[in-house]
Formats: structure tokens, C-alpha cells, sequence
């Protein structure tokens, strides 16, 4: 209650000490699509995204009002960096709606045009709106309207030209206007509270430590009567220490942000750091134990030396696996949305129907067939098949999903959700909806350890129904290791290779290059994959891969060609994607 | 009837010509809207031959191509079907988007593109050497990524290949005046409008604006139409069905025209 009545109170008097328009103001959130592809439109960097900046305080006069609401001393810009542009999580300066969109439009259209140091801010800006409004009528309306209305209604934000050259210019900052990236600009910025600046590369990065103990394993055969005979420490039976980089550019959670835009001191820096750090155990004690059941001892086959330019015969050991003891689960209640929104689009693709000819029996006549066997010389070679029919497409498809599950999937995408988790829920969407189009398909998951061990889990084979086991293989998926990807293709190609079907897709799920702990990784291993991928090619296999790898445009159209691969920018899209892009692929 | 209007990209006239007199088959690339069928009608009047267009969908069977018996009061007669036509007597036959026939129905068109020339009709037996005046002639728009449709890799190595896309500004906009008669000025903004809109990626938007749309704009315009409501209806309404999408499309076109707002 208390509580209610303080935000009550907050919001009374902030209202009333702010001249901004908060009835009318735009949210960031609600028009994110629409403003990136409108920074798309004017010739924006596709790689970067947009985002919502941190507040940075500014001094200001105030009045006494507004200082007691702490209203009046805060102000956003727009920046961008190498990563993304930045802007206000909501723009209210002037008393009509559309006026205050046409802010978020200005800002990034001026995104587009300029990179703003902290020397040129003001010829560039002034370069760059000089340049929009000649160029778009409809800039020169808005601009000409903004720039007079925030110099009568905001004097202290409107700057003074003529003091340019002044670094008090930039405490006043226009709201028309770009402002410089925040690295190396520290000096320059008037913090509210001084927080010493994180250190840029140890906090940021958490350590994973992952110990496996098998308590089976303690042999207590031995009659030690209560005695501890081993150390602690010698549970650790396998131990990998693994540095994820946790790294997330000054952009916040997009939810976090807009709930932030309310409190005072949100800041560059991040005050709990270190807690970023953490330490994970993993101790599989539990009696739950699933076992990874080897498929007898492993088979060998091929890998390509582009240096020496021949196969290297039986070189890598395969071993398929599969896992035992799994607990059959339900479609998880965090995707029922998902899968119901899904299910509309499917309906639609379900709808098509084809014409099947030359039927012996069907629902009409095909009056070609008949005419052509009137015509026919001789009507008992003739076959015929008189009828055509109108049934469900039988979409002649097999499909086989092959998900990268190498260590690097334990790499976060949120504080809470790895990239792991988000195949995962992935490959259960992706499963669901092949499973109602009623298309052919198969899931196996791979990583490796060197030539001698690449790991091969089936998760569900060609023949295999779909069923909560299938949910619950998927669910056990645990990352480790490598990925040795040219092996991984070889043999799924095989896998598809001894499908009847007419067309036969291979989805490859990765989150970054092919690579392995031996030679296996830079040039070595783009090589091998993509000998690999001309491999599956030649079988009539069509490989298209979906990567969440930011940097995949530099290798895989080397790898898939132009038009076989798809990278998504937000991982967390990728259950709601990839249904998609199968769809697309095969309508 | 007057000449239809072509302004070259870059050496595609060329390369037709000589492919015409080396009797070679073209496999035209290219979006939608981007001149495809314009420059085969126009290679068509300059040559001096017919050009017989044929629009594939996936249930063009290989008799809708070569032809079939059909019945009259004397009983059945075989019809050639259009390819056949072409073959007999000469002529362009231009199959557009070829991709969209079933993959068996293309298979076809095999011995007519290679040094053979021959079409075989297996119903009638029949086996037609291809007039010297025949030319084939194959389009399709290699943009969609989809695994059912594409050239069987047999198909494609047998044609030479031409890759269109959509001209570069300086000529669009000269196709746009000349084809829809609108004022320089309104066809530079209607040039840069389709640079603008074609930067998107296909995540965004299926297809960029066709050369041909914005064509329809100028004319809107021309007639009289206010320049923004005009872009509306030819350009944006047509590019997507997402409302997000439409509504930063509007938002552009009212960037270079503005909105009259007593509407």
C-alpha cells in the first residue's frame, strides 16, 4: 500500500514539474519493427540494432518544483556505436502525438547519416539536418516546426550556437541533435553519482565451472566404516573450465529499460558487476540419471585436407548415441502461445491441395487422358487411368535437423537463458509443427572431442514417431565439447541418402564456426564443411543452415551459397523463426 | 503500332543478338518488375519474329506445352500446343518463370536446348526439327529461398545466362518518364523512394518495389492523383501486409511527398 501510494505520489508531481507531454508521448517499445526497418530504409548498417539508451543526468537549472520531483535534470540523446544506435525510451517534447514519432523518425534518419565524435557535434548535425531537410519535404516540415518550438518551450535544452566551441554546449544538449558514442567520452559526461567504471573485460565475464561426479562411481566396496578415505576434490572426475563471454553491449534487457526509464540513476555503469561472475556446479547426483547409450562402438569415415588436397581415409570416429532412461514430458507451457500462433500458419499451408492424375479411380474425369486414348492408335497399349482426384498435398519432404550443441551453446543470451535453451524450445516448436504438417523429419544432435570422438545423438530417426520421449530427448540435450561440423553433415547425409523421399532438406542449427581442439578450426575446418556440403549437394540434399552467429555473413555464403542460409539476429526469436523458415523454404 | 520502348541496362541486347544467330537458348535472372518480358517483346520487333509467351504454374503439364488430341464432330485431331507452334514455324517461345512448372515438365524441354533442336512428341510419335527462326527463351526470379522450386541443374546448364535486376537510377528514372510521362523532379523522388525501399532485407519485406510499380505511381500521379496517395496505392500497399511494415512505408512516402491534410 505504501508502496502505491508512493508511486501515486511520484507520478502526481513529476506530472506537474514536467513541461514534457507525457499524454502524448511515444514509446520506444511498442514501435520497435517499425523503426528498424525504417533505419534499414535510409541505408543503416543491417548488423547494428536498436536500442534504448541509458538515461545520463545533465544539470540544469531548476525550478524549485522540480527539484523536488527530480524531474527537469534528466535528459536522453541518441548515439550509436559499432554495435547498435541508441535511443530515448520515449520521446514526449511537443503536445501532438505524431509530432513526437516524427522525433523518433528524425533521430533515426540523422542516425543514418552521421558519426558523431566529440569534436564535430555541431557541424556534423547541422551538416546532417541540412542534408534531411533538403532531401525529404516532409523533414523540413517537421524540422522547421521542432527546432522553434523546443527554442521557446525548452530554453535551457536548445543550444546556443554561437557557444559551440565551448564544452558547455554539451551540457545543454538539443534534442534535434546526435550525440558521441560513450566510450572514451567519459570525461565529458556529468554523472550524478561518480561510480568508478567497471573493468572492461574481467567483469563482464562469467566463469563457468562444470564438475561431473558420478557418486555410483565411489567404489565403496572398500569397508571404510564411516571413514572418508578420498578428498573432496577427488569427485571432480571430469572438469572443464569454460570462459563464455557474457559480454552485452550497454543495452539492456528492452522490458528492463522501459521500467528503468523511471528511476533516477541508471547509469553506465553496472553496480553489481562482479555479480555477473558466477560460478556454476553441475553434480549429477541425482538418482535421475539418464545414460547416454552408445550405439555400438562407433564407425569411421572421410574428412577433406584442402592442404594436401585429398580425403583423409576412416579419419573420424563417429559414435551415435542415444539417451536412455529420458522421462517423457508435455509440449511445455511456455511455448503453447508460440505453437497456437504457429498453428495458424500451418493451417494456411495445409490448405493447399493438388490434382493427382492418371488415376485408375478418382473423383472425375480427366477429359485429356480420355480424349488421348480416343486418339490413341492402338487403345490396349494405352494405360488407361481415366480419373483425376483433388487431395491433401502429401508434401514429398525429409527433413533432417542437425543441432550444434557444442560447449559455445552454453554461452548466455540473457543473464537466465543460454543459447541452448533457446534450441532447445527450437527444436520442440520445430518438431511440433513438422509433426502436424505431417512432413518426414529427424533431429540429431552433435559435438566432438578431435577426430577420434565426434558424439552423434539421435534425438528422433526417420522412422521414430513423434511423441513425448522425442519432447523429453530434447530436453535432456547438455552441451559439451566441440564442433566438428564437415563429420556431423558427412553423416547425416548418409542418413538422408537412404530416404525415399523427392526432396530432402538438411537444417543445420549453429551458433558459430566450425572448430575443434585439433587443426580442426580456421581455414581447416571451413574447408572440410564445405566439402562436406558439396557432398550432400551431390546426393540431392538440399543443406540450408540457420545460424545465430552475428558474424556468419563472412563465411557462410562461402559455405551454403547465397541464398541457403539464414542468420537471426535475436536468438531468442529462433523457436518462433525457424517453423518459418521451414515453411518458406518448402511452400 | 509503335516501337516498344527499351533502354538497354548494360550488354544484354548484344548478348541476345548473338546468342539468336549462334542459335543458343537464354536463361533470363531477375526480380519481379525489373523488364524481363519488355526486353523480350522488344528483342522480338527488332528481330522481326513472334515472340509466344508462356506463363508457367505448377500445374502446366507437358501436354499444355506440346499440345493434345482433341475431338470434333469428325472424331479426335491432335493440337499443336504453343512450344510446338514455335518449333514448326519459328519464333521466340518465352517460357516465364519457369521455375514454377514441376521439375518432370521442364525436363522437355532438354533436346530443343541443346545442339539437337529436335522436339520429340511421344503421343503422335512424332519428331519435329526446330525451324532456324525458333528460339527458346526461359526466365525465372531466383530470389525465393525454397527447396521444392528451382532448375534441375541439367535444365540450367543448358542455356546461356542473363542476370537483370532493377536499373540503375539514373536509367529508371528515364524509363519513368518516358513510360509514365511524370515530371523529372517527381521521378528522381520516385527513383530514390525504390533505392530507399530496396536497402531492406527479405526479413523485412518479400520483395523490393519493381520498376513496374513504380511505373503504375507515375501514372496515378500523371492522372492527376495527389503524389502521396498515389504511392500509397501502387507502391506500399503492395509491398507488404504487415502493418508495422506499412505503416514506416507510409511514413517514408510522406517524408518525400508530402501529406495534404485537409483529406
Amino acid at each position: 500500500m505504501d508502496e502505491f501510494v508512493g508511486k501515486f505520489w511520484d507520478r502526481y508531481i513529476t506530472k506537474k514539474a514536467s513541461r514534457l507531454f507525457k499524454d502524448e508521448a511515444v514509446v520506444f517499445g511498442s514501435n520497435t519493427k517499425a523503426f528498424k526497418i525504417f533505419y534499414h530504409l535510409l541505408g543503416g548498417e543491417k548488423g547494428k540494432e536498436l536500442h534504448i539508451t541509458d538515461k545520463r543526468s545533465i544539470k540544469t537549472s531548476q525550478t524549485l518544483l522540480e527539484k523536488f520531483s527530480g524531474t527537469g535534470n534528466t535528459f536522453f540523446r541518441a548515439w550509436q556505436d559499432e554495435k547498435g544506435i541508441y535511443l530515448p525510451a520515449s520521446l514526449s517534447y511537443f503536445p501532438l502525438k505524431h509530432h513526437n514519432e516524427m522525433h523518433y523518425y528524425w533521430l533515426i534518419a540523422m542516425l543514418t547519416k552521421v558519426t558523431i565524435t566529440s569534436q564535430n557535434i555541431v557541424s556534423d548535425n547541422t551538416k546532417a539536418a541540412q542534408y534531411l531537410i533538403k532531401k525529404y519535404a516532409g523533414f523540413h516540415e517537421f524540422y522547421t516546426y521542432a527546432d522553434s518550438f523546443i527554442r521557446s518551450n525548452y530554453p535551457e535544452l536548445s543550444t546556443d550556437e554561437s557557444s559551440s566551441e565551448d564544452s558547455s554546449a554539451d551540457t545543454y544538449p538539443n534534442p534535434l541533435w546526435i550525440y558521441p558514442s560513450l566510450s572514451g567520452k567519459n570525461k565529458l559526461l556529468d554523472f550524478d553519482d561518480q561510480e568508478p567504471l567497471r573493468q572492461p573485460d574481467e567483469a563482464n565475464k562469467t566463469e563457468t565451472l562444470s564438475m561431473k561426479k558420478k557418486s555410483e562411481q565411489i567404489d565403496d566396496t572398500k569397508e571404510t566404516d564411516g571413514l572418508l578415505l578420498f578428498l573432496p576434490e577427488s569427485i571432480m572426475s571430469f572438469m572443464e573450465q569454460v570462459r563464455v563471454d557474457r559480454q552485452e553491449n550497454d543495452s539492456f534487457d528492452e522490458d528492463a529499460l522501459y521500467n528503468a526509464e523511471d528511476l533516477e540513476e541508471i547509469t553506465l555503469g553496472q553496480k553489481d558487476a562482479n555479480l555477473s561472475s558466477r560460478i556454476k556446479m553441475d553434480l549429477d547426483i541425482s538418482a535421475n540419471s539418464i545414460e547416454h547409450y552408445p550405439l555400438g562402438k562407433g564407425h569411421l569415415i572421410d574428412e577433406w585436407d584442402y592442404k594436401k588436397e585429398i580425403y583423409l581415409k576412416n579419419y573420424v570416429c563417429i559414435k551415435p548415441f542415444i539417451s536412455l532412461g529420458i522421462e517423457p514430458i508435455a509440449l511445455p507451457k511456455r511455448l503453447l502461445k508460440m505453437m497456437k500462433k504457429i498453428q495458424s500458419e500451418l493451417d494456411l499451408m495445409e490448405l493447399d491441395r493438388i490434382k493427382r492424375d492418371n488415376l485408375p479411380y478418382g473423383d472425375e474425369i480427366n477429359l485429356d487422358t480420355w480424349i488421348d486414348y480416343k486418339g490413341h492408335q492402338n487403345h490396349s497399349n494405352h494405360p488407361q487411368r481415366f480419373f483425376q482426384t483433388y487431395e491433401k498435398k502429401m508434401r514429398d519432404m525429409a527433413t533432417l535437423i542437425l543441432a550444434d550443441v557444442s560447449l559455445s551453446t552454453e554461452a548466455g543470451i540473457t543473464q537466465e537463458i543460454r543459447v541452448i535453451d533457446t534450441i532447445q524450445d527450437a527444436l520442440m516448436v520445430f518438431a511440433e509443427s513438422l509433426h502436424r504438417l505431417q512432413d518426414r523429419f529427424a533431429i540429431y544432435t552433435f559435438s566432438s572431442i578431435k577426430n577420434t570422438k565426434v558424439n552423434f545423438h539421435i534425438i528422433k530417426n526417420f522412422n521414430e514417431k513423434y511423441s513425448d520421449t522425442i519432447r523429453g530427448r530434447i530436453d535432456a540435450i547438455k552441451p559439451g565439447y566441440y564442433t566438428r561440423m564437415g563429420a556431423a553433415i558427412r553423416e547425416s547425409a548418409k542418413i538422408l541418402d537412404k530416404q525415399q523421399s523427392a526432396n530432402k532438406l538438411l537444417l543445420i542449427l549453429s551458433d558459430g564456426k566450425p572448430n575443434d581442439v585439433d587443426r580442426y578450426d580456421g581455414r581447416y575446418g571451413i574447408e572440410d564443411t564445405k566439402k562436406a556440403i558439396e557432398e550432400a549437394k551431390q546426393k540431392g540434399i538440399t543443406p540450408f543452415c540457420i545460424t545465430i552467429d552475428l558474424d556468419a555473413k563472412e563465411y557462410l555464403p562461402y559455405l551454403f551459397g547465397r541464398n541457403s542460409y539464414a542468420v537471426i539476429r535475436d536468438a531468442q526469436k529462433l523457436p518462433k523463426l525457424l517453423p518459418e523458415i521451414y515453411m518458406n523454404l518448402t511452400k | 503500332m509503335s516501337k516498344t520502348y527499351y533502354l538497354p541496362q548494360s550488354n544484354e541486347v548484344e548478348l541476345f543478338k548473338a546468342a539468336e544467330r549462334m542459335n543458343l537458348p537464354i536463361l533470363i535472372k531477375g526480380p519481379t518488375g525489373c523488364g524481363k518480358t519488355r526486353f523480350i517483346e522488344a528483342m522480338g520487333e527488332e528481330l522481326g519474329r513472334e515472340v509466344t509467351t508462356v506463363v508457367c504454374h505448377d500445374d502446366l503439364s507437358a501436354a499444355d506445352l506440346i499440345g493434345r488430341h482433341l475431338i470434333d464432330e469428325n472424331g479426335t485431331y491432335w493440337q499443336d500446343g504453343p512450344l510446338t507452334k514455335a518449333v514448326r514455324n519459328g519464333g521466340i517461345c518465352y517460357l516465364d518463370e519457369i521455375i514454377e512448372a514441376r521439375k518432370d515438365t521442364t525436363v522437355i524441354l532438354h533436346s530443343l536446348a541443346d545442339y539437337r533442336r529436335v522436339l520429340p512428341i511421344d503421343r503422335t510419335g512424332e519428331v519435329i526439327m526446330a525451324h532456324p527462326d525458333f528460339m527458346l527463351v526461359v526466365s525465372y526470379n531466383p530470389g525465393y529461398q525454397n527447396v521444392l522450386k528451382g532448375m534441375k541443374p541439367s535444365t540450367k546448364q543448358r542455356f546461356i545466362s542473363l542476370s537483370f535486376d532493377y536499373p540503375k537510377a539514373d536509367i529508371e528514372k528515364e524509363i519513368l518518364i518516358k513510360e509514365s510521362g511524370v515530371d523529372e523532379k517527381t521521378a528522381q523522388k520516385l527513383v530514390t523512394i525504390a533505392g530507399e525501399i530496396r536497402q531492406l532485407s527479405d526479413s523485412d519485406i518479400q520483395e523490393a518495389v519493381s520498376t513496374r510499380l513504380l511505373i503504375y505511381a507515375g501514372k496515378l500521379i500523371v492522372q492527376g492523383f495527389d503524389p502521396y496517395q498515389a504511392c500509397i496505392h501502387s507502391i506500399v500497399e503492395s509491398l507488404s501486409d504487415e502493418e508495422d511494415v506499412l505503416e514506416v512505408l507510409e511514413k517514408l512516402i510522406a517524408l518525400h511527398f508530402t501529406k495534404s491534410v485537409s483529406l
